[in-house]
């Protein structure tokens, strides 16, 4: 038992010494001037701000005056996590990367979503008693060091001298009392060290803290709080994978396709030109190059409907009725469509009737399809496809639905078929209006 | 035969003119967008115009929609919607209002400038021009419905290019007949799919149209 607290008593005291009190002084240090420092900044930008938003004509001005602030926020968030991980050796990774929008709206629209940015704001709010403590730790080792010097220094510097000492001591008690006899140096040496020791140990404990509030508001943010970053930045892709496919077809269809639909009529113009025989030779050659422009034409027009079909950008409804029309098995669309859907969505619900009536029509035997597109209250998107045909259609075999299911699932739809053997057929395909 | 050109590509607005021109046609005017070609027409009363249906700004369906206006507006003047796509719903709104002095071609159609040509003639002189892929289109559409299985390969191939707008006299140099063996043709198809039998190309496109579904009049 004596034993237990000698070592316990040991342990306390030589806190001072040992490497890791340098390191909790310093981070003490630089992490409590860093903290006051930035809560004020962070705290007069965000008031002026807030105070500037809220007049009619500084409204604009306040708002970036707060994306501003969000911005210095993420940066000053940073600089006290690396601290912390410089010299307390934590392992705190940094926060998923700013995602900036499109356009001056997006982007202060981000900025002001940006949660990492307010927690590390909430961080620099909270900071603030923190570092007060913290600077107290190092005040109350300054002290105890200087105090821990006076034998020392009655011994070398007072020669006579009978001024009193003042006693340093950063506590809110016990007065200024002064030394002012040799013995009464070592009094003070004695609560020097007292303060060193209770410096160190201050100081330990609201680094712990500090750390605790590192790891929660600088680090990365929660598994759920990623999972939405993860949604959102995925239907971003989706989006813009089909924008960019959107492009592509215009492009072609203002390029290649134009260039070449004028290459072929050029050809024609010059081939009725060249009626004489003697120019049999020409005229053959000509043919050749004429032939090659048009199955060009024809193979580029393929191409061009399977990345984007033009059709679509007057709505799904007509696209399905072009889609209905030009199917083997006689179909019908009904198209009860509230709310447009996103073009990701409209694309995807496309190719889905699509491969679905090219399905039917190899496989199913029916005499009508009818195809149901609308959309319903809760926000979701419908496509039924149901045919009269013998049934036996199995997700789990057709390579076809498979890939449906795929697709629709990069959105969170779902696809629902149903097909007994014998008939008939439906397959239900949800979709959410917006990726 | 008096045209007017809406067609928002320069090298093909320009080709075009030159190629109609070459064969003594006066092309009135050759814009790029909808509400232009709409002046256009007001201006000058053309025979035909020949319309683009993806122009600026929606970069959609302009051209049809205008070429629905024209309709309505000037019945006199033919249109050629020409586009680098078929699209059934398309052809179905554009014969809504009767299939005289309408056409439908692919850009493709171009490169054979004699057929390109006669199309557009048949469209100014108030007749049909559709694109053999609009027509087989209407013939996979109605391929079920059993009544085609009755026709000789000949017939059908007839039959497509009436569909397409063709008189007696084109399909017959068409197929490489006389015009005797396409009329005996034709009414072979008339009385096996129960149409009433013909008095003009126009009216017969109709029926035939109407007999091929759901895009016909």
């Amino acid at each position: 038992m004596d034993e237990e607290i000698r070592r316990v008593a040991g342990m306390i005291l030589e806190a001072p010494l040992t490497r890791r009190n340098r390191r909790e002084l310093l981070y003490c240090g630089l992490g409590g001037l860093a903290g006051a420092l930035g809560f004020w900044i962070l705290v007069a930008l965000l008031v002026f701000g807030l105070t500037v938003s809220v007049s009619v004509i500084g409204t604009v001005v306040g708002l970036l005056l707060i994306t501003l602030t969000l911005r210095l926020s993420r940066r000053i968030g940073s600089l006290h996590r690396r601290l912390s991980n410089r010299i307390l050796g934590q392992q705190v990774e940094p926060p998923a990367r700013f995602q900036p929008g499109s356009g001056a709206l997006g982007r202060v629209d981000r900025r002001l979503r940006d949660r990492a940015a307010w927690r590390a704001i909430w961080y620099s709010l909270v900071k603030l008693p923190v570092a007060f403590v913290q600077l107290y730790a190092i005040a109350l080792t300054v002290c105890g060091l200087i105090d821990f010097t006076y034998p020392l220094l009655w011994v070398l510097f007072r020669h006579g001298s009978s001024a009193p000492l003042p006693l340093l001591q950063p506590l809110p008690f016990g007065g200024s009392p002064t030394v002012s006899t040799w013995v009464g140096t070592y009094f003070a040496a004695l609560v020097g060290a007292f303060l060193v020791v209770a410096g160190a140990w201050v100081a330990r404990g609201i680094n712990a803290g500090d750390r605790a509030l590192v790891r929660n508001l600088l680090g990365p943010t929660s598994m759920a709080e990623r999972v939405s970053e993860l949604e959102r930045t995925r239907s971003l892709a989706v989006e813009d994978s089909a924008a960019v496919l959107r492009r592509v077809e215009r492009d072609l269809h203002d390029g290649a396709q134009m260039r070449l639909a004028a290459l072929a009529m050029n050809l024609g113009m010059a081939r009725e030109k060249l009626e004489d025989p003697d120019n049999a030779t020409v005229r053959e050659l000509i043919d050749a190059a004429h032939q090659n422009a048009v199955d060009a034409l024809a193979d580029l027009r393929d191409l061009a409907r399977g990345i984007h079909p033009p059709v679509l950008d007057s709505g799904l409804a007509s696209a399905l009725a072009s889609l209905a029309a030009s199917s083997a098995i006689p179909a019908t669309v009904t198209a009860d469509i509230a709310t447009r859907p996103a073009p990701a969505i409209e694309t995807i619900a496309y190719f889905c009737a699509a491969e679905l009536i090219a399905n039917a029509t190899k496989h199913s035997y029916a005499n009508q399809i009818k195809i149901k597109i609308y959309t319903e209250r809760t926000g979701f998107l419908r496509l039924d496809v149901s045919d009269d045909g013998v049934g036996g259609a199995d997700a789990a075999r057709g390579s076809g639905l498979a890939g449906l299911a795929q697709r629709v699932s990069t959105v969170d739809g779902r696809i629902e078929v149903s097909s007994p053997a014998g008939g008939p057929t439906v397959v239900t395909v949800e979709l959410p209006l917006r990726a | 035969m008096r045209v007017v050109i809406a067609e928002d590509a320069a090298l093909l607005r320009e080709g075009l003119t030159r190629l109609l021109e070459d064969r003594g046609h006066a092309v009135c005017a050759a814009v790029s967008d909808g509400g232009a070609l709409l002046a256009a027409v007001a201006e000058h009363h053309p025979d035909v115009a020949v319309v683009d249906i993806r122009m600026p700004p929606t970069h959609t369906d302009e051209g049809l929609r205008a070429a629905l206006k024209l309709r309505q507006d000037f019945p006199a003047t033919g249109v050629l919607m020409f586009s680098q796509y078929i699209e059934t719903s398309y052809s179905a709104q554009l014969l809504e209002g009767g299939a005289a002095g309408v056409g439908y071609l692919l850009k493709d159609r171009v490169a054979n400038v004699a057929e390109f040509s006669a199309a557009l003639e048949r469209v100014a002189g108030g007749g049909t021009a559709l694109d053999p892929e609009v027509v087989s289109q209407l013939f996979r559409a109605s391929r079920q419905r059993g009544g085609l299985a009755t026709l000789t390969p000949r017939e059908r191939q007839v039959l497509a290019l009436m569909a397409e707008g063709r008189s007696n006299a084109g399909i017959a140099a068409e197929l490489v007949v006389s015009g005797g063996a396409v009329e005996k043709h034709v009414a072979s198809i008339f009385t096996k799919l129960g149409l009433p039998p013909d008095e003009s190309d126009n009216r017969r496109v109709l029926a035939v149209l109407r007999y091929l579904g759901p895009a016909g009049a």
